[in-house]
């Protein structure tokens, strides 16, 4: 039985971390319709700049991740401001292939620093041991990315409920004509949706350096990984993600823990979120929680 | 005007013509050597290194003239891992006509299997699946096989296992770089190798193995062999560490102890998984720069005469690169000194004759190169290793798995 | 006034019939005769190292695979980001048959062309099947449902015995009239060979858009329920242009292997198949000549890449990161920069120079 509950609380936690990354697709989706599918890379380039900051510059881990959230902060959004403001209005394929593109010009870019090709890891800055309670266990890196995960969901959730921003960039998700009209600049609306994304991002692929050691196929292979936690969850939720996040969680941990090893199958619990999402989506094509668009001829 | 761009356009011509005279006139020969690698994209961690140690070995030779005046050129491409660019580049390679080809991935080695045998071209790729030698002459691993490595591992076990049968699970990558020797390792348990195979477990992109490790542990799992990379052992690591599952001598009870083979460990693993990689066991043939040796100061000088950073200088995928360019110099060198023309053929012949008194000591291994027509492996002997304080460090002497000859 | 046969000198259709044929004047289809005939000789006179050979054949086959993706994606609207998988399922039915027959089985060697067509059709009956969630999904979800089918396949591939575990499974040399296929003409006859199937297929295309089932796709493109209302089936389009996508992407996974002589999982990733879209998207979307602008530009722009990088190797030896980070820095600029300046894509430009050549010398 602890066997199934451990299964259950690393699902949460490896969920929670999928709901963190899954955050910013969902944060630029609501706003600016984009799938940015260069995600994964941002991901990596945040967890990059927090480690040159942690061990090249000597700032405490801390402090250098909010540093390093306030870098891809203006990062993401010189990036909308550069490939994504000239198409807006485009059709979605050019937008699905910009940030493509976008995803090789960032590798292209990261390979011509060290990160590229040669590994790291962040210094230990927490207890090894782990926190345990009736045969579960999980460790101090998890825990605190879970934390930060809540945080930062709690204040999204709170910025998009409460303040002036974030409701003139939910009325731009609405329509975007009608926030035109009562004076919201809809270009710097998109702006900010990237430049939250970003920040998100460098919080997500610090905790998942701190977890996997810092290697660049690996991390920048999670933009891939959390898809079907985002399309799931319906693209411009983001409750829609921390709920889908955990149930893709708690599904790769349940495949990996009862399926591999048995009647011959094994890796399932890279496959699994796939197949699952697609038995979904059959049934409900925009996700769980993501809105009907209603079309007109 | 006229004229004066006539004489212009003659010098200009003679010039060009006279470079191009000269050029071969004043160099001795030139033979050509083609590596087609991943550089960037997958497993860019081990080929950027890789290509280093070959790019700056060739260069030691033809700047210390270790052939005379005959150079080597040795043109390096990044093929990105993948294969239907590595089958462009080899074919380029070919047109020039290359003596020798190096190789990179399994995949693009299994694929290019065929052209290598029709066309008699001698390769050593970095990759070390033992598939490659099946229905193949012209390939040579530059050391033991993944399979003879795990085996290795196992037999090293089942020594120093203090009682009962060893119980051991195997963490795979899912692929065939991965599973295969998973098959050998089995032949070897078949053949009387006393030891038990629990479970075979092929990783994903985990961020978390609690799960596998308790069930490995409430199965009674005393050791992990690892046949992948880095990355997820690093992961995996991590992990154990913290549920303080990870034995701190070899095969201590109610504990696990993880072992590895060639791609798993070295700095690159200390990297990543930091202070956890402690106690990690780690089975290759190359030797280690931390141990002093004449190797591991022929290394570090090359890496130092040409600039490279300290972790592709302690690299053992730079030692890798380099091997392989030594055993590349070596044959042509061999084949020289017997006044045979350097061709694939005689290149292929010096090859096949590397054995006995022939054999090569390049010093960036554990022990002599050996090639033979029943014996394509290079160097047979592996060292294990354990990480004790952030390096690796050799325990007890090289040795030569056993069963790997018992299964064939 | 009725019209010039040998030159355009104004449009004169009176019928839609007129409008819709492929040649408007006999020049046109003279000089398309004779371009074909350049095709077909002029490896009779130009002598090709066999790595350029080799890229030749690969942009043909690719020239396949993106006329199936332009039908699906182009045309029909529908987007789809597992075509490299279609691709696959092609070469994997020709794997199937040597993983079962043995690789030099008469079959496989001598009855090629069927062989190919079968793995067309297999193709097809994937594509189909894939296309199934284009009953419910639109848009962004449906290309999710596509990626999902690329890394189902993939882990297939990976998974199964059958399959190799994706490693190379090789196939036997083919036989021709001559006797079988050597090495120095491999790469040769395999050109012809693609070309003959790249003139079958793009006729077949050409003529497929004049029909009502190619109207069929652009108008379900443009809004499916408006020709949901017209009387089209929007749902049944949309599978059948999967299934010819998947046909087209199945002959060219066949070609594939058979160039290569080995079929490998590696060459049929998430990757490939973000290249053909490239492809697709640099040619031109929606246009059937797009599709052979695509692939010949980007592996072009690769070879030159490489060739850039070698030479600043030469002087830059020991940052040989910045060497090869060119690759996918150059990738990606011309897929951003195609969208951001020329969203057209190459097949703009040329029509451009043609309506450019047909006014010459008599601009407005």
């Amino acid at each position: 039985m602890s066997y199934f509950f451990q299964l259950v609380v690393s699902g949460i936690v490896v969920g929670s971390i999928y709901a963190l990354s899954a955050l910013g697709f969902v944060l630029i989706y609501k706003s600016s319709r984009v799938l940015n599918i260069a995600h994964g890379q941002i991901i990596a380039v945040g967890a990059f700049i927090t480690y040159a900051l942690t061990v090249w510059a000597n700032i405490p881990i801390f402090i250098s991740l909010v540093f390093s959230m306030g870098i891809t902060f203006f990062l993401a959004m010189s990036v909308e401001r550069v490939f994504l403001r000239r198409l807006i209005g485009e059709p979605i394929i050019s937008v699905i292939m910009v940030t493509i593109g976008l995803m090789s010009i960032l590798d292209g870019l990261v390979y011509l620093t060290p990160f590229g090709s040669e590994n790291f890891s962040f210094p230990e800055f927490l207890p090894t041991t782990p926190i345990g309670f009736g045969g579960v266990s999980i460790s101090w890196t998890q825990m605190v990315g879970v934390i930060i995960t809540i945080i930062m969901i709690a204040a999204f959730s709170w910025f998009f409920k409460k303040s002036t921003v974030g409701i003139s960039m939910r009325a731009v998700s609405d329509d975007q004509l009608a926030s035109m009209s009562i004076g919201i600049s809809v270009p710097k609306v998109f702006g900010l949706a990237w430049a939250m994304a970003g920040l998100s991002a460098a919080a997500a692929g610090s905790i998942i350096g701190n977890i996997t050691g810092l290697n660049f196929e690996t991390l920048h292979a999670f933009g891939i990984v959390v898809f079907p936690v985002v399309i799931l969850g319906g693209l411009d939720s983001i409750l829609g993600a921390v709920v889908a996040g955990i149930i893709m969680g708690l599904i790769q941990q349940f495949a990996s823990g009862y399926l591999d090893g048995n009647w011959g199958l094994n890796g399932t619990g890279g496959v699994a979120p796939y197949i699952i999402l697609l038995v979904i989506l059959l049934f409900k094509p925009h996700g769980l929680f993501g809105i009907h668009e209603i079309e007109r001829v | 005007m006229k004229k004066n761009r006539k004489i212009f356009l003659t010098m200009l011509f003679s010039a060009v013509f006279l470079v191009a005279l000269s050029a071969p006139a004043f160099a001795g020969n030139v033979y050509k050597m083609g590596l087609s690698l991943a550089i960037t994209g997958p497993t860019s961690d081990a080929g950027n290194p890789y290509a280093k140690g070959v790019e700056d070995y060739f260069r030691l030779v033809n700047e210390t003239k270790i052939l005379g005046d005959d150079t080597i050129e040795c043109t390096i491409r990044d093929d990105q891992y993948n294969n239907d660019v590595t089958k462009r580049n080899y074919e380029d390679f070919m047109s020039q006509g290359i003596v020798f080809y190096l190789n990179y991935s399994t995949g693009s080695t299994m694929a290019l299997k065929k052209d290598f045998e029709e066309e008699k071209m001698p390769v050593i790729p970095a990759s070390f699946h033992a598939g490659n030698l099946i229905d193949s002459n012209y390939i040579f691993l530059p050391i033991a096989s993944y399979s003879a490595q795990a085996i290795g591992l196992a037999e090293y076990i089942v020594k120093n296992n203090k009682k009962g049968v060893p119980k051991v699970a195997l963490f795979i990558h899912p692929s065939a770089f991965g599973r295969g020797p998973v098959e050998d390792v089995q032949k070897a348990v078949a053949a009387g190798l006393k030891m038990e195979i629990i479970e075979v477990v092929e990783h994903g992109k985990d961020l978390d193995n609690t799960a596998m490790l308790k069930r490995l542990m409430s199965k009674g799992v005393q050791y992990v062999i690892s046949q992948t990379v880095q990355s997820p052992v690093a992961t995996m690591l991590q992990d154990a560490g913290r549920l303080g599952l990870v034995a701190t001598s070899f095969g201590e009870p109610g504990k696990i102890t993880f072992v590895g083979c060639h791609y798993t460990g070295g700095n690159d693993l200390t990297a990543l998984a930091g202070a956890s990689a402690e106690n990690f066991y780690w089975t290759t043939s190359y030797i280690v720069t931390n141990e002093p040796s004449a190797g591991a100061t022929a290394q570090l000088a090359l890496a130092k005469r040409y600039g490279r950073d300290d972790k592709a200088a302690n690299s053992h995928n730079y030692a890798n690169g380099m091997m392989v360019a030594q055993v590349a110099t070596e044959v042509v060198r061999r084949a020289k000194a017997k006044g045979k023309p350097v061709t694939k053929e005689t290149l292929y012949q010096e090859l096949l004759a590397m054995n006995g008194n022939n054999s090569f000591s390049p010093g960036t291994t554990v022990g002599p190169v050996t090639y033979s027509a029943t014996d394509k492996a290079g160097v047979d002997t592996l060292q294990l290793y354990v990480a004790k304080g952030g390096v690796f460090k050799s325990i007890g002497k090289p040795f030569i798995p056993e069963y790997t000859s018992k299964i064939k | 006034m009725s019209s010039n046969r040998w030159l355009a000198t104004g449009n004169y259709f009176t019928s839609y019939r007129e409008e819709q044929r492929i040649f408007f004047t006999s020049l046109d289809r003279a000089v398309m005769g004779f371009f074909l005939l350049c095709l077909f000789v002029w490896p009779i006179f130009i002598d090709v190292d066999n790595k350029y050979m080799l890229v030749i054949d690969n942009i043909l086959v690719a020239v396949i695979a993106v006329m199936g993706l332009n039908l699906v994606t182009g045309f029909a609207g529908l987007i789809s980001i597992g075509h490299a998988a279609f691709v696959g399922i092609g070469a994997y039915t020709i794997a199937s048959f040597s993983r079962v027959l043995g690789e030099s089985h008469v079959l496989l060697t001598h009855a090629w062309p069927v062989m190919i067509i079968i793995s067309g059709m297999v193709g097809a009956v994937f594509g189909a099947i894939v296309g199934l969630p284009a009953l419910r999904l639109k848009h962004l979800y449906l290309a999710i449902a596509t990626l999902s089918f690329q890394m189902i396949f993939q882990w297939t591939i990976n998974f199964m015995d059958f399959f190799n575990q994706g490693q190379t499974i090789s196939v036997g040399r083919v036989a021709w009239l001559t006797g079988t296929v050597s090495r120095d003409q491999h790469y040769i006859f395999w050109y012809y060979a693609i070309l003959v199937f790249i003139v079958l297929t793009g006729f077949s295309v050409r003529n497929l858009l004049r029909t009502r089932y190619g109207r069929c796709l652009v108008a379900v493109r443009d809004n499916d329920r408006a020709a949901d209302a017209m009387g089209m089936h929007p749902g049944f389009t949309k599978v059948y242009a999967f299934a010819l996508a998947g046909f087209l992407a199945g002959v060219a996974g066949a070609l594939n292997a058979y160039i290569y002589r080995g079929v490998g999982v590696e060459s049929f990733t998430l990757h490939a198949s973000i290249t053909y879209l490239a492809m697709a998207i640099v040619g031109g979307l929606g246009t059937l000549h797009g599709s052979f602008w695509g692939p010949a530009a980007i592996k072009v722009l690769d070879l030159q890449v490489e060739k850039l990088a070698e030479w600043s190797a030469t002087f830059l030896p020991a940052n040989m990161n910045l060497a090869t980070a060119l690759k996918p820095l150059s990738f990606g600029l011309v897929i951003v920069l195609f969208l951001m300046f020329e969203p057209r894509g190459i097949a703009n430009w040329w029509r451009i120079f043609r309506s450019y050549v047909k006014l010459w010398p008599f601009r407005y």
